[in-house]
């Protein structure tokens, strides 16, 4: 027999010796060395020593109101989530999905509150789908994708509320309106939402086969995983989440309108980035976007309290995503050629 | 066309050799690549560089280009050392290299390809000047279609050509082309010669980096081959009959090991004709339970493309490919692994394995399904079966949580090839490439886990350029060359038949 | 094979003709549906449509032809007519200048950072995107729009220029022609869509990759600014939300155009006829009395098929459907053979 030929790899890496712990310290510690972890604990320790600095920020009162501007943005930046950690990189029709879901809610409010916000959810988790099988089973660019759907949305949802100026058709929407314990609704949602939604990544075969299709789309393919029933399936639940949002909106304002679509989108999209999930997918996570959602509407709401006006924390807020996308690239999570 | 005589003492003392390596070495971490490199190039010389795998002709390419730095001995150009320390640096020296990975872009003419990226070219276009240029260029290289031609529609050969136009153009001194025939026609081979021999002429040294030793017997005047990490053989290629170069590339030719025979039960995997367009033709054979086939062949051939069209990954092959009776699905990945052929790709990074996701995901991310109920995950029937399959495919339990990119390459594709037998549906393991990058420690343990499977009823067929491991795992070993099959040895294959069938050396072993 | 991609590839470039006759076609049979016969008007109107999104669609179309994605050319579009308009008021030009200025910076260093740091240009350009509209709010003291009060500026840029045109729409045009030739007769087209053929092969072949980043996002963010600060100066206010019908009008006339989404194809007069065709379908729209519902159904449907086509698998499932109805059609063939 000829003696072994040296076969090299350029980029073997030798053992590394393996975190002893339980699962749960071995997690943390991995979470704790991302980037975007980093970020979030630097942003938090400025907000608190700045919040010392500023009067009524530790207050019940402005914990409330914090919580409550995170909500019908936090709930449609986990739908945001599951698009981005599948490899679905962004939305840009998350605000007009949620507005024409929440335009059906109000809609059928007569059929009772829960099925009118099945409906919705239904409807929006259909339109959605559609999108996702594109991207999923075709490639087809996220982007552009989701800016015709916008704007498919756009003529539907103006057609609606052309005909008949959005009126509920029930009062049954007040529930959602109400504070159980002083906190509104949205809050219990959002925080559920966040608990059922990182089950869901972590927990479930689906979530596990969206990490998968977002880290490596064509590693999963070659291994015979279902890419497009994944891809979408996250798209889906995603529909479903953004019209819990529209549904929250339109029980708030009783009324619903495509005005503020756009803003819902890149509030979305800007809470799940700071959370600092990858835009390119394969890591994230429901948790991360509730902190990012949070930590948004924390420095949002400092602001204010210190006389900012819009521009200066729609600023921050867009210097705060560059931040932690630059931080996460510089660690590695998305490189380029 | 014959090569140019032998140079005689006297002449190659006129003046320094264009490209010299004197005692060159390189390792990576504790594995020596290149332990002693030396070679001459002359200018106008057409020099082949041979090596079977592993025996450190890529190192030593990579460290002509610029891509790595020798740990010790010299480079010489002009008789004047050099310190080749980047791509640009040997760039400006005058390297140009040539590889598989080609520098040209697709969707620009053949004109702006030759132009793109040239120092010194006026802002404002000259389209006449260009053009003419173009075509002078062009017909140096022997290449007939016209400058305004898009890249795109061009041959892979075709393509090169346009490469080597430009590599001309900028003054390239060395020439080095790194198996730049593997995936051509023999016509576009033949262009490929016409271009090079035209570069010689003109004052070029050219280093002819090939596998394909009929070509280098052909084409180049002198040889030399590597063995080992060592440079073992320098000669003129005058009267050479390719086997001897074979000869050279394995050293003492190998016993033959008595392999203990396995039963042959009948076929349930059936290829007749199967085809893909461009890729492989005509390809037939059986594959029975319970036993190990390779496919021989180098890049190109079209080993590996079979496999992968058996897996579903192409939409478009034609001919008989069945599975215990019924057609295989074509185009659906997932198709085929439901009906029970798993595979394992040659690129575990980037088609492989989830590289930032722990051992255990990795091992069962494809037998979820039965780790499940209602959709959610049993964990700890998930960590248990994990387990089992890392004992199975010897991987120590204590990397099972650690991220797969952490491992080495012996571990990684021992999680590769553990996923793919991760459930006991599958019958049949197709694996590319099972031991690429892998060291010896790993590559038995690898090989003892395909024995195991087999044993137990799976067919596995992989795809291998490794000499020693496709006699001593496999049962029956296909040979192919240039998208055919040449020769199927049912257990009595030698490395020297096999490689004299995959590199077009005829002649006996 | 080759045969496809040569067929999808002259369809890319026949997109844009197509699409621009077709509209042109419908735009001149108007009379018809809309009850009245074409004014000058019309095209004066359409003209200064185009000078609305023209330049946005230039400037996402040129970076996209290289392979990158810029979302942040809305903001600098906004940005830019708050800073004209209000260091204007007195002297516009000085405004135009400053809030050119401060277009070319931030293009610059934004490049600078896609470029050096190796960066995807879309998750930088979703944050300074977010960051420019705040940046403008600002600049605007937190108001939705600020008012130009130089009316003899704004009546003089909107005035009728040989009856069609304006100063405006004559700006836009003169920078499409300046932007082609700058793409047809320089090296710098050809190393443009050499960025997003093959970013790799180019640099191997020495396009100096880093440099030409840093001057295309520059130069985008230069043709949003133009765009900003004309609309500004036309409107007689500087709007601090356009909201996403710049970008989506935009990106859709770089696509029509036949730019492609992977990059690499694509040029000046395509995307000067795509971005024509959404503008001249705008106005069909807008004279036939059409229902914006209609109209925005058909924007939306359009630019779906466009990604449809764009798809990378798109073509492996119609060559699966063609296989498999194939063997189906062979098997039925086959049947009665078979016992």
């Amino acid at each position: 027999m000829s003696p072994a030929s040296p076969t090299a790899d350029l980029d073997t890496i030798e053992l590394s010796p393996e975190p002893r712990g339980r699962r749960a310290r071995a997690a943390v510690r991995r979470e704790a060395g991302q980037p975007g972890t980093w970020v979030l604990l630097v942003a938090v320790a400025v907000a608190v020593v700045v919040g010392a600095q500023t009067p009524r920020f530790f207050s019940v009162d402005n914990a409330k109101a914090i919580l409550v501007s995170t909500g019908t943005i936090g709930i449609a930046a986990l739908g945001v989530t599951l698009i981005m950690v599948c490899g679905g990189l962004v939305s840009l029709a998350v605000g007009e999905t949620a507005a024409v879901a929440g335009m059906v809610f109000l809609f059928s409010l007569d059929l009772g509150l829960v099925p009118a916000l099945l409906l919705g959810m239904a409807v929006a988790a259909a339109v959605t789908a559609l999108q996702g099988a594109m991207v999923g089973a075709w490639q087809a660019n996220p982007i552009i994708l989701t800016i015709a759907a916008a704007s498919i949305l756009t003529a539907v949802g103006a057609r609606l509320s052309a005909t008949s100026a959005v009126q509920p058709a029930s009062d049954a929407f007040a529930r959602l309106n109400q504070t159980p314990l002083g906190v509104p609704v949205v809050v219990f949602a959002l925080l559920g939402l966040t608990v059922v939604v990182q089950l869901l990544m972590k927990a479930t075969r689906m979530g596990r086969l969206m990490y998968a299709v977002g880290e490596n789309r064509a590693a999963a393919r070659a291994a015979g995983l279902p890419v497009a029933l994944t891809v979408l399936g996250a798209f889906a639940v995603a529909g479903a989440l953004m019209a819990v949002s529209g549904a929250f909106s339109a029980a708030t304002s009783h009324t619903i309108t495509l005005l503020g679509a756009s803003q819902l989108t890149f509030n979305a999209t800007a809470a799940v980035l700071a959370g600092g999930t990858a835009i390119f997918g394969g890591y994230g996570s429901a948790v991360r976007t509730l902190f990012g959602a949070l930590l948004i509407a924390t420095i949002t709401d400092l602001l204010l309290l210190r006389g900012a006006d819009l521009g200066m924390q729609t600023l921050v807020k867009g210097l705060l995503v560059l931040v932690v996308v630059l931080l996460g690239h510089l660690r590695g999570q998305q490189g380029r050629a | 066309m014959t090569a140019d005589p032998v140079r005689t003492q006297a002449s190659r003392a006129a003046g320094p050799a264009r490209l010299e390596l004197r005692g060159v070495e390189r390792s990576f971490g504790p594995i020596q690549a290149v332990s002693h490199a030396s070679i001459s190039v002359e200018a106008g010389q057409i020099h082949a560089l041979c090596g079977h795998n592993g025996a450190g002709k890529s190192t030593v390419v990579k460290m002509i280009c610029g891509l790595l730095e020798p740990d010790a001995g010299e480079i010489l150009v002009d008789g004047e050392p050099v310190s080749l320390s980047s791509t640009h640096e040997a760039q400006r020296l005058g390297v140009a290299l040539v590889d598989q990975e080609l520098s040209v872009v697709p969707s620009l003419t053949v004109a702006e390809n030759l132009m793109l990226g040239a120092v010194g070219e006026p802002v404002l276009l000259n389209r006449r000047r260009i053009r003419r240029h173009a075509e002078e260029l062009l017909a140096r290289v022997g290449l007939t279609c016209s400058p305004d031609t898009e890249l795109g529609d061009l041959s892979i050969g075709e393509r090169q050509l346009v490469e080597i136009a430009r590599a001309l153009d900028r003054g390239a001194k060395v020439l080095l082309l790194d198996e730049p025939t593997a995936t051509l026609s023999s016509t576009e081979t033949e262009l490929v010669f016409k271009a090079v021999r035209a570069s010689a002429a003109e004052g070029c040294a050219v280093i002819f980096v090939s596998h394909r030793l009929g070509e280098v017997v052909e084409l180049c005047d002198r040889v030399t081959v590597m063995r080992d990490g060592r440079t073992v053989a320098e000669s003129s290629t005058v009267g050479m009959h390719p086997h001897e170069i074979v000869h050279q590339m394995l050293g003492e030719v190998p016993q033959k090991v008595a392999k203990a025979s396995r039963r042959t039960e009948p076929p349930s995997l059936v290829l007749r004709d199967f085809s893909a367009p461009d890729l492989f033709e005509g390809v037939s054979f059986d594959v029975s339970p319970g036993r190990i086939y390779a496919l021989a062949g180098q890049v190109g051939s079209g080993a590996s493309e079979v496999l992968r069209a058996l897996a579903g990954l192409y939409p478009g092959s034609t001919g008989r490919a069945e599975l215990d009776g019924r057609p295989l699905p074509q185009g659906r990945p997932e198709a085929t692994r439901a009906r029970g052929i798993a595979f394992a790709s040659g690129d575990r990074k980037s088609e492989g394995l989830f590289l930032t996701k722990d051992v255990r995901t990795n091992l069962v991310m494809t037998r979820l399904g039965s780790l499940s109920s209602w959709g959610i995950v049993r964990r700890r029937r998930a960590r248990r079966v994990s387990a089992e399959i890392a004992r199975f495919a010897g991987i120590p339990p204590t990397r099972l949580r650690t991220p797969v990119e952490q491992l080495s390459g012996g571990n990684q594709q021992k999680v590769l090839v553990g996923r793919s037998l991760a459930d006991s549906s599958v019958k049949v393991l197709l694996l590319d490439e099972p031991t690429r990058g892998v060291d010896v420690g790993g590559r038995g343990a690898i090989h003892q886990v395909l024995r195991d499977a087999a044993d137990q009823g799976i067919a596995v067929v992989f795809a291998s350029t490794e000499l020693d491991e496709l006699i001593e795992l496999a049962d029956t070993v296909v040979t192919m060359r240039e998208g055919r099959v040449v020769s199927t040895y049912e257990g009595d294959a030698t490395e020297a038949a096999v490689l004299n069938d995959i590199t077009h050396a005829e002649g006996t072993a | 094979m080759s045969i496809d991609l040569r067929a999808v590839r002259r369809s890319s470039s026949l997109l844009p003709l197509v699409a621009l006759t077709a509209t042109v076609i419908g735009f001149l049979c108007l009379p018809a549906y809309a009850g009245r016969p074409l004014e000058s008007y019309d095209l004066f109107n359409l003209f200064e449509a185009f000078a609305q999104i023209g330049l946005i669609a230039l400037g996402f179309g040129l970076l996209l032809i290289a392979g990158e994605f810029d979302l942040s050319i809305v903001g600098i579009f906004a940005l830019s007519g708050v800073i004209a308009v209000k260091l204007g008021q007195a002297h516009p030009l000085l405004g135009v200048l400053a809030a050119l200025g401060v277009c070319l910076a931030f293009g610059a260093l934004q490049g600078l950072v896609i470029a050096l740091f190796r960066i995807a240009s879309m998750p930088v350009t979703v944050g300074t995107y977010i960051a420019l509209l705040g940046l403008t709010r600002v600049v605007g003291d937190d108001q939705s729009s600020v008012t130009f009060e130089n009316i003899d500026t704004t009546l003089w840029i909107q005035q009728p220029v040989a009856v069609i045109f304006s100063p405006r729409s004559l700006v836009v045009l003169a920078v499409f022609v300046a932007a082609g030739l700058a793409f047809s007769a320089t090296r710098w087209g050809r190393e443009l869509r050499a960025l997003g053929g093959d970013r790799k092969a180019s640099r191997t072949a020495g396009v100096p990759v880093n440099r030409r980043l840093v001057a295309l996002f520059a130069v985008s963010s230069l043709l949003g600014g133009v765009a900003g600060a004309l609309s500004a100066f036309n409107v007689g206010a500087a709007i601090t939300d356009p909201g996403s019908a710049p970008l989506t009008l935009g990106a859709a006339g770089a696509l029509i155009g036949g730019v492609a989404l992977t990059g690499g194809r694509g040029n000046v007069a395509g995307v000067f006829a795509g971005a024509m065709s959404i503008v001249i379908l705008g106005q069909i729209f807008f004279i036939a009395g059409v229902d914006e519902l209609y109209s925005d159904l058909v924007f939306g449907l359009g630019l779906l098929l466009i990604v449809a086509v764009n798809a990378p698998s798109a073509k492996d499932w119609a060559t699966r459907l063609r296989a498999s109805r194939r063997t189906l059609v062979e098997r039925a063939l086959a049947a009665p053979s078979h016992a």
